[in-house]
This record gives C-alpha cells, structure tokens and sequence, in this order.
C-alpha cells in the first residue's frame, strides 16, 4: 500500500529539475512519442517487483522525507541578494524573465535559472591615448591611440577619458545585445572622438575648442551606442590633454614664448613711456617754473635797484657835488680796502715792473682803468 | 535477485535521463539556434530565435547555437591610398548582426570563418570607397558619408552570408609614419613662422612706443622752453622798462653810480691785485694835503 504512495511524490522530484510538468505534458509532442508507454510499462512492472521485495513501511517514509528535503533545500537555494550598485537579470532556461532591484531576491535554482548581476551604478573609465601600467602604477602613452589627424592636416596628440556606465534603464541590452561592450564603447569613443577631431583645427583645438569638444563627442559616441542599443550611458568625455606631438611640442612652446615677448615688449615699452612722458613733463614744469622764477626775480630785482637808484638820486639832486665826490671816495675805499695792492710810483716803477710776479695776477689792470 | 533488479532500474532510469536530455536543449538570451534533422533544418521550427526551453528528437536531430547579439569585428590597419594619391593607414570596424542564421550556417558556418569573409569584404570595400575621395574628405569633409558609404557597400555583400551590417566606421584615419614626419616638421617650420613673427610684432610696438614717448618728452621740453623763454624774455623787458623809467632821470650820474656799483662787485677781495700809481685821482692828497 505504501507503495502506492510513492508513485507521487517520486515523480515530482525526479522531474523537477527539469522544469514544471508542462513541458511534459507537451513532451510527446516534441517527437518522442515512443518513449512515454515503454516508460509507464517499466515502472509499472519495478513498482510491482519492489513491492513484492521489499516490504516495511519506515524505510519507504524516510526515503520520501528525505526526498522533500532535498527538493525543498533545492528550491531554497534559489535566494540570492542583489547588491545595492548593482540589478539582478533572471534567466529561466537561459531566457530573460524580468529584473530584480537591491535587497534578497527569488529565482529558480540551477540548472533551470540563473542571475547575471551588473553593477549599473558602477562607474567605469576608459583611457584612449594612454594607459596605466599595473606594475609600475605610471601612465604609459599610446600615440597610436592619440595622435590623430585635424582638420587642416596638422595632427594632434588627443589623450581623453570615458567615464561610462551600464544604461539602468536597459541593462539587459548590455549584458544581451552586444557582445564585448568595453571593447565597443573604446572603438565608439576612439572612432567618434577622430571625427570630430578630425573636423577641427589645430590651433582651435589647443585653445578654445577644447570645451566644446569634451559635450561634442559625447553626443556622439551616445548617439553611435544607441543605435548599436548597447546599454551604455557615457556620462562624460574628459580630454586627459590636448598637445602638439611631442616632436613639435618645444615649436608650440615657442610660439607661446614669443606671445609672452612680445606682450613683455610691449610692457617694457610702455613702462619706458610712462617713465620719460611724465619726467618730461616735470622737467617741463621745472623749466617753466625757473623762468617764471627769474621773470619774477628780474623784475623784482630792477625794481629795487631802481628804487634804490631813485633814493640816492633824490639825494644827490640835493648835493650833486658832494655827494658824488663821497660816492666815489666810499667805493674807492672798499675796493682798495679789500684787494692787495701795490703802488709803483712813476719814476720807480719803470725798473719794477718786469720784475713783478705778473703770473699770479689773474686780471692785470691798467693803472688808470682803476682811477678813471 | 532482489538487487539484480535494482541495479536494472537504476539503469534504465539513467538511460531515460539521457535520453530526455538529449531532447532537450536551452536557447540562451544571446543565441538563436538551428534545428537540423541530418544536417537540414527541420521544417516549421528549424530556426529558434524566442530563447528559453526547446525540444527536439535525440541522436536524429542536432542543434546549432548562433549568437544573436551585435558582433565586433575589426579590420587591422591597412594603407588605403586617397583620390589625391594621399596615403592614408586606415583602421575600421564594423559591428554586425546576424538576422539570417540559416543562411548564415550554410555559407559561413562559424562567427570565425564569417569574420575572415566579413574583413577581406570590409577591407575592399574600405579601400575602394575611400580611394574615390581626397583626403581632406576622408578625415574632415565626409567622414560619417563614406562611413555610411562602406556600411552600405558591405551590408549589400554580407546579407549573402545572412549578416545585417550595423555600423561601420573608421577607427583611425592616420598619415604614414614617414609622412607623419614631415607634417611635424612642417608644423615646426609654421610655428617658428608664427612665434617669429610675433617678436617682431614685439620689437615694432616697442619701437613704436619708445620712439613716440621719446618724441612726446622732447616736444613737452621743448614747448615748456619756448614758453620759459618767452616768460624771461618779458621779465628782462620789464627790467629795462623799469631801469629806463628810473636811470632816465640823470643819464650822467647814472653811469657814475653803476660804474661804482660795478667796481664795488667787481673788485673782490683775495683775485684782485692792483697795480697802480700814486698820481690818480684816488691819490691826489697822498702828496699834498691840498689836493693841487
């Protein structure tokens, strides 16, 4: 009787790793309508042979016991937790069923399901120009990655980042849709990033296009993406540096050096015109001033002689005879009071003359210049 | 006889196993799958493309797993010369689909041996579509229209092995090495060019600027000359005015009070030594008292 029984619980859990009874139902369908009576017959004809051989009920139990268990352990094993950076992609026979968020989440256990995790709010970076050795921990360049050609047949030395991550939205066309995305989104970036590089000037490229080539590019290697529906958002473009190849570099310096002489020229210069302008101007006033000085002191200077004059004048209107006479005699005095002197007689004189030390006599002065 | 018989379940339920294994197979998210009955396709449902569970007869019937998803190749560099006889090294790739995998599986077989027709394709088609354009086109003008060119071009070829081409574009788009040389070279002799002239743009302005302030000082100098000459000039003409106004009165006694005036100033003590006789007018009661 237990035996009876059995035919139940045993056959679930001999096809349960196989699926739900579906398929079995439908499994004749599937070209083995052969198989199904054969496999009735036999066990129909072990279930009957066992009886006979092996009666005992507790046996029989444990064993279904122990075959629940396992089935349960089994389903059981179908937990799994999804991490908060990441979404859960549940597959049923290899087919995508849905989506799972953070937290503990349900799928049937292998063989029959399985979960691709990917971290969607992870931030991943690729390099194009150069890359960090692991050994070294340095940056090594790639100039075959970052040099690329303007467009003015110059080439540049682009070294750029691509900060990309998993589209949350459409993580099964990631991890589903493309094969390799890393390697996708590194062609996509190299490829968009010489077209529009390719598409400026050098000169523009060094200096001001620089801001617009960071959102330009990113336009486009999304757009490229999208239509690949790669699940890949490109969160930002970062150029790394934008340079002249390292052979002409000390060229492009140059031309900055020769901007700054030029600008230092012209600083020097104009400190050079804004010291002798405004000195010049001073020296103007100066001179300006001096004459206004002597202008002042000239006239100044008549006048009081000339008052002074007119005073003595009033005086010797008075008494012209005597005061000329005193005039005279008073100046005489100071002039002979105050210089050496030597008075030669007129018969003496004629043998001294030739003898006197006429060098140290800076102004020789005819004897009747002084009197006359 | 009891075990004998176990043992004979045990078998036979193994064999089962296999069996149902066999007939039964998994289609991935990423694949498609062929259903051949002796190497054909089995008809009404010898193409899979809905992933997930799938049956099929055991031993008669074999499965061909095709990838479904959008698949890289990438052609490696080659010398692609320009309508303007530019050489140009060129790196492209392509990305694909597989929509055909029947007749994907029968004219390639494998993503390799599909990969190998796809690249000699893409490299014919690089070359030819690219040799009817110049260079400034290639890397600057009509990029993404010859990109959009070889994509046609290939897709036309590849949907005979069942490959829908997505995108096609160009990786690189680089001068030769040797001629990479001589562009560098040329933008240094540019740029010596340029920072040349930016000196001398230097030296003109400063020129300019001293050359000009050096002007502007002379001429303030000299207009503050003119003027300081012409206020000294005043101030001598307003001296003689006064000293003619004053000295006009007595011409004569004039002349004896400067002449005093100028003796007084002239003859300074220590630089004047005099030499006189006792007979001038200075002297004439140095004899005699009476001064006759």
């Amino acid at each position: 009787m237990p035996w009876s029984n059995q035919d139940g619980p045993r056959r679930p859990g001999g096809q349960n790793p196989w699926g739900p009874p579906g398929p079995w139902g439908g499994g004749p369908g599937g070209g083995q309508g052969g198989t199904p009576p054969d496999l009735e017959d036999l066990l129909r004809r072990a279930q009957s042979r066992l009886q006979g051989a092996m009666p005992g009920g507790f046996g029989a139990k444990g064993l279904i016991a122990f075959l629940l268990a396992g089935v349960l352990l089994w389903l059981l094993s179908g937990f799994y937790i999804v991490a908060t950076n990441q979404v859960g992609l549940n597959l049923v026979f290899g087919k995508f069923v849905g989506k799972t968020k953070e937290g503990l989440n349900y799928n049937l256990p292998y063989p029959i399901g399985s979960v691709v995790k990917l971290g969607v709010t992870d931030f991943n970076a690729i390099d194009v120009g150069s890359a960090m050795r692991l050994d070294t921990r340095t940056q090594v360049d790639i100039p075959e990655e970052s040099l690329m050609l303007t467009g003015d047949e110059n080439i540049a030395d682009v070294k750029f980042r691509v900060i990309w991550k998993i589209d949350d939205q459409k993580p099964e066309d990631y991890a589903f849709n493309i094969s390799n995305p890393p390697a996708t989104v590194k062609a996509v970036a190299e490829s968009a990033m010489r077209e529009i590089v390719g598409r400026s000037q050098i000169q523009k490229l060094l200096t001001a296009e620089r801001k617009v080539i960071e959102p330009q590019s990113q336009e486009l290697m999304q757009r490229v993406l999208d239509g690949y529906r790669a699940g890949v958002k490109i969160m930002q473009v970062q150029l790394l540096s934008v340079d002249p190849p390292a052979s002409v570099i000390s060229a492009f310096r140059d031309v900055t050096a020769a901007q700054q002489d030029r600008d230092r020229l012209k600083n020097e210069a104009e400190g050079y015109a804004n010291k002798v302008v405004p000195e010049a101007r001073g020296q103007a006033a100066r001179i300006l001033q001096e004459a206004e000085a002597y202008r002042e002191q000239t006239v100044a200077e008549s006048k009081g002689q000339a008052s002074r004059f007119s005073q003595v004048y009033e005086e010797y209107k008075k008494a012209p005879q005597v005061t000329r006479e005193r005039i005279y005699l008073e100046t005489m005095e100071r002039v002979f009071g105050a210089v050496d002197k030597v008075i030669i007689d007129k018969g003496a004189g004629q043998g001294v003359v030739p003898y006197l030390p006429l060098g140290e006599i800076s102004r020789p002065s005819a004897p009747a210049g002084g009197s006359k | 006889m009891k075990s004998s018989f176990g043992f004979v379940v045990a078998i036979v339920a193994l064999a089962i196993l296999a069996a149902l294994s066999g007939a039964m197979f998994q289609v991935a998210q990423t694949e498609q799958a062929l259903v051949l009955r002796f190497g054909a396709p089995v008809a009404g449902r010898g193409l899979i493309t809905e992933p997930g569970l799938h049956f099929k007869i055991p031993l008669i019937e074999t499965v061909v797993r095709i990838d479904n998803r959008i698949l890289d190749l990438e052609s490696p560099k080659q010398e692609v010369i320009a309508a303007d006889n530019q050489r140009i090294d060129v790196d492209a790739f392509v990305r694909y689909r597989i929509v055909d995998a029947l007749k994907f599986y029968q004219a390639a077989g494998s993503v390799r041996a599909a990969n190998n027709f796809l690249a000699s394709i893409l490299n014919s088609s690089v070359r030819r579509v690219l040799g009817e354009a110049t260079q400034t086109q290639i890397v600057r003008d009509d990029r993404s229209a010859l990109m959009a060119k070889i994509k046609a071009q290939v897709n036309n070829e590849s949907l005979n092995y069942g490959i829908a081409i997505i995108d096609a574009r160009l990786r690189r788009a680089d001068l030769p090495r040797e001629i990479s040389e001589k562009v560098f070279s040329r933008m240094q002799s540019e740029r010596k060019r340029e920072a040349n002239e930016y000196r001398a743009q230097g030296n003109e302005q400063y020129q300019k600027i001293t050359s000009r302030a050096d002007r502007d000082a002379i001429v303030i100098k000299a207009e503050a000359q003119q003027q300081a000459d012409t206020t000294r000039g005043k101030g001598d003409a307003e001296r003689n005015q006064v000293f003619a106004e004053a000295f006009g009165k007595d011409p004569d006694f004039f002349a004896f009070y400067r002449s005093m005036q100028a003796y007084d100033q002239s003859f300074k003590a220590g630089d004047t030594r005099f030499v006189t006789s006792p007979t001038s007018d200075f002297f004439r009661y140095f004899g005699n008292p009476t001064g006759k």
